[in-house]
């Protein structure tokens, strides 16, 4: 039965608290198994993303990324992507601020073999002088065409403006220059800088009943992994606020972006606060900016308002796609819907309605293996080690007060900071 | 039913034939369910191009006794996803929600297609965020790429337009002609499929729902056999076609070659799906490795081929810096060529189908993604066994097979090119100089 304080049913029933194993080396292996999923991911985790590169490791990170898919000692360049296909799996990695990983979704029976080959990729990249200057290219190509998409263009120069003299103001992708001057040596020694024990997790989700992946996984290279630890503290994120315009060939639409610095990701409670109050504010057509700004007044096509958890501190990013005349309308439009919000309390329908959408649109993620090995493998990654239900129980900290005292306070609009794109 | 799936299955009809599928599945207490309803976009009536679209979205904005902002506050108020679209073959709607919710959202479904309000306001906005849409779209090289390689492929035929339709024909379309379109759906078939923690009382439940008014439908039909477009398999000297080019002041150029093929029943397009993942899918495929892995050529490069109840576009895809474009141009080419002049060897052709078996599991990780497939297969007309039947037929297939059913169905492609004049130059040489024709420039003689 559901517990008297939730809003909605047992939607996770039989999920354990995913198990959690240290290696001698402080490497880290947490699983779940899901007994209905079809296959498993494996996900290798580490601390590398690029908030931790040095001014001229600029896009080292990511680039890194794209070699390790180009072979190690034991993998010749191409070998792990057809032996993992041969087996039926699929395999993709993602940089991003704070972390990279590494993953490969694999039918249960094949996932030991899988585990093997994606710890021998990941742990002793070749990274050879042709394979570096050949995927240099690709690399390249990847940010002529983000550059390309004017949309991102604006959302970079949104977070330059507003992370000044932090990591997260500076495009994960690197400067062009910068990529130009890469060497493999500096990359092996990012590697090493940051590969290690301590700074790694291997999490594990799906169909592992019947399989030995965790014992398999503490015996090979992970556990040959040498220890790092005492990495530097990270800078805390402090958001600017101020305004910018920008012009921008090719735009079609005007665009007013805003960004507003939000709890780290370590503090859940003030995480899912910030979820409740972005949802309250832009989450579905009843919601308070979408209401106004596009379905009474029209004045925009979409409105979007998302939080992203991150470690040195979240992001809160709005999103307006406008006429650029109506931009003025939609600043002032934006701050009476805050100041109204401000100004009442939260009804109990409202407040239902936002705790329904944020604890579903976790639960509705519980299906997908790939989902819940990001969601521990990060967790873990990061020193959180709490059980799946933890981000419900936060949500339950959280009252229509608390969270118009507190979450929706920090989204104030005057605390943002505001860029307008426009057409050239 | 099939061994992947050991959970109950019901199935029965509700009053006026529409055929429902129901598969219990443990987990989440979820679910999901897709109604899909034949004549998409492709259905669209001459010059209201956009309208299936328009019609689906203003499904949303009210039905029966709901009017836009109680529909959004009793869907938004239980948390669930619901939503109406229209694809090429059909108008899709899909509800996910918490189980404990499904008495009071799943009704939703039938009484948008029985009972839907089409407010004159409410289609107003609809079709202003269309037009807002298709105007944004515009900023996408690739979307223009794709939107250009549709009129050569399809001209002002089913296919030959976006499901959001065109500018000028959104604006004509009238709230009468939704009517009629609402009044008609179903004729050509529907089919309902749920997937997750089902309620007690299902069929019940779907029956109130029509308020005592049966739907007449039916299950759909397979589309019929089409005719080769080349019978004989005899080869051109080139497969380059027709050309068109635009020209963007983007950094890169993005291609698409690509040709119409066969609707996803017909028997060729399994071998034709086994190429696709041979030359695209996944990390290991053909042109991943040849362009990206060894040349350098590109970031995102695949090939697609949506299943489709007509002549699905079979289109490989990149997008590279303005001084590769010859390379690229004449490398696409050079792989076209390939499918039709070798056959794929044992190895290649193993890799083939080890992916294709494996994407299916992917495809069954979710409630949504098993009730998506299965009313996908139906709606084609097809068996609900029907990938199964493939899988099992994907072993019998060899090189030659691959090979001739890519010389009935691939003869000749046509190039869709977006990029700045210094990329657009060499690369229309480059497929001049293979025998293909720029038809831009004969349009602008014109």
């Amino acid at each position: 039965m559901p517990s008297p304080s939730r809003c909605c049913g047992p939607l996770l029933p039989g999920l354990e608290r995913p198990n959690r194993r240290v290696l001698a080396n402080g490497a880290e292996l947490v699983s779940l198994d899901l007994a209905e999923a079809p296959l498993v991911c494996l996900d290798f985790w580490c601390r590398a993303g690029s908030v931790f590169e040095t001014g001229s490791e600029s896009g080292m990170a990511h680039f890194l990324e794209h070699m390790v898919f180009k072979g190690s000692h034991s993998l010749a360049a191409g070998e792990f992507d057809r032996r993992i296909e041969a087996l039926g799996g699929s395999s993709n990695a993602a940089t991003g601020f704070d972390d990279v990983h590494y993953h490969v979704l694999i039918p249960p029976q094949a996932a030991p073999e899988a585990l093997e080959l994606l710890l021998d990729l990941v742990l002793e990249p070749r990274l050879e002088e042709d394979a570096f200057a050949m995927e240099r290219q690709v690399v390249l190509e990847e940010l002529a065409q983000s550059e390309d998409q004017p949309e991102e263009v604006a959302v970079q120069h949104l977070l330059a403006m507003a992370c000044p003299g932090h990591a997260y103001g500076l495009p994960i992708l690197g400067r062009r220059e910068a990529l130009h001057a890469h060497q493999p040596e500096a990359m092996a020694a990012f590697h090493r800088r940051l590969y290690g024990g301590g700074r790694c997790v291997v999490a594990l989700a799906g169909a592992l009943a019947g399989t030995d992946l965790e014992a398999r996984a503490a015996e090979g290279s992970l556990a040959s992994l040498a220890p790092l630890d005492g990495s530097p503290p990270l800078e805390p994120l402090r958001v600017k606020p101020g305004e910018g315009r920008l012009e921008l060939p090719r735009l079609e639409a005007a665009r007013l972006l805003m960004a507003w610095g939000q709890p780290p990701a370590r503090d859940l409670r003030g995480v899912m606060g910030g979820d409740l109050a972005t949802s309250l504010l832009a989450e579905g057509r009843r919601s308070r900016l979408v209401a106004r700004l596009r379905e009474q007044l029209q004045l925009v096509e979409s409105v979007d308002l998302d939080l992203h958890p991150m470690e040195c501190g979240s992001l809160a990013l709005l999103e307006a796609v406008c006429d650029p005349e109506d931009l003025p309308a939609v600043r002032a439009t934006i701050q009476t819907v805050w100041e109204e919000v401000m100004a009442e309390p939260v009804q109990a329908a409202e407040w239902s309605r936002v705790r329904r959408l944020v604890t579903n649109s976790y639960r509705f993620g519980m299906e997908a293996p790939g989902n819940v090995a990001g969601l521990i493998g990060t967790g873990h990654l990061w020193g959180r080690y709490g059980s799946l239900e933890a981000p419900l129980e936060a949500i339950d900290t959280w009252d229509p007060e608390t969270l118009r005292a507190e979450a929706l306070a920090s989204l104030d609009p005057r605390r943002a900071a505001v860029l307008e794109a426009v057409p050239a | 039913m099939s061994s992947s799936n050991p959970y109950p299955v019901t199935s029965f009809s509700l009053s006026g034939g529409l055929p429902v599928i129901a598969r219990s599945r443990p987990g989440p207490e979820i679910l999901a369910a897709r109604l899909v309803i034949r004549g998409g976009s492709g259905a669209d009536p001459q010059y209201r191009r956009g309208a299936h679209q328009l019609l689906a979205g203003t499904m949303t904005r009210g039905c029966g006794q709901l009017d836009a902002d109680a529909l959004a506050d009793l869907v938004e108020g239980a948390g669930a996803a619901l939503r109406a679209e229209a694809h090429e073959d059909s108008l899709v709607l899909g509800l996910k929600c918490a189980a404990t919710d499904t008495p009071d959202l799943l009704p939703l479904l039938l009484a948008m297609v029985r009972r839907p309000l089409l407010a004159p306001d409410q289609v107003a906005i609809e079709r202003q965020l269309n037009l807002q849409t298709l105007q944004r779209q515009k900023e996408d090289p690739y979307q223009l790429a794709h939107d250009q390689l549709l009129r050569l492929l399809y001209g002002e035929g089913p296919y030959g337009h976006d499901p959001l339709g065109v500018e000028g024909d959104l604006e004509a379309i009238s709230t009468d002609l939704l009517a009629e379109l609402a009044a008609g759906l179903g004729r050509q078939g529907a089919v309902l499929v749920l997937s997750g923690t089902l309620p007690n009382n299902l069929q019940a439940l779907l029956e109130s729902s029509l308020e005592g008014h049966p739907w007449p439908t039916h299950q759909p039909m397979a589309s019929p056999a089409e005719e080769p477009t080349n019978p004989d398999q005899g080869l051109s000297a080139s497969p380059a076609g027709d050309l068109m080019a635009l020209e963007q002041d983007t950094e890169q150029l993005v291609l698409m070659l690509g040709c119409p093929t066969v609707p996803l029943g017909h028997p060729d397009a399994l071998p034709l799906r086994l190429l696709q993942t041979h030359l695209g899918l996944g990390m290991s495929s053909r042109l991943f490795v040849v362009m990206r892995e060894e040349r350098g050529l590109a970031y995102d490069v695949g090939v697609s081929l949506p299943a489709r109840c007509g002549a699905a576009p079979f289109v490989m895809h990149l997008s590279t810096s303005a001084d590769r474009a010859e390379e690229a141009t004449a490398c696409l080419l050079e792989e076209w060529q390939r499918l039709l002049e070798e056959p794929l060897d044992s190895a290649a052709l193993e890799l083939a189908r080890a992916k294709y078996i494996g994407q299916d599991a992917m495809g069954r990780q979710t409630c949504a993604q098993i009730a998506e497939r299965l009313a996908l297969v139906l709606s084609h007309g097809l068996p609900s066994d029907h990938v199964e039947r493939c899988l099992a037929r994907a072993a019998d297939l060899d090189g030659a097979a691959l090979q001739q059913a890519a010389r009935r169905w691939l003869p000749q492609a046509s190039l869709s090119l977006v990029g700045p004049a210094s990329a657009l130059a060499p690369a229309t040489a480059a497929w001049q100089a293979a025998g293909g024709i720029d038809l831009s420039r004969s349009r602008s003689l014109a």
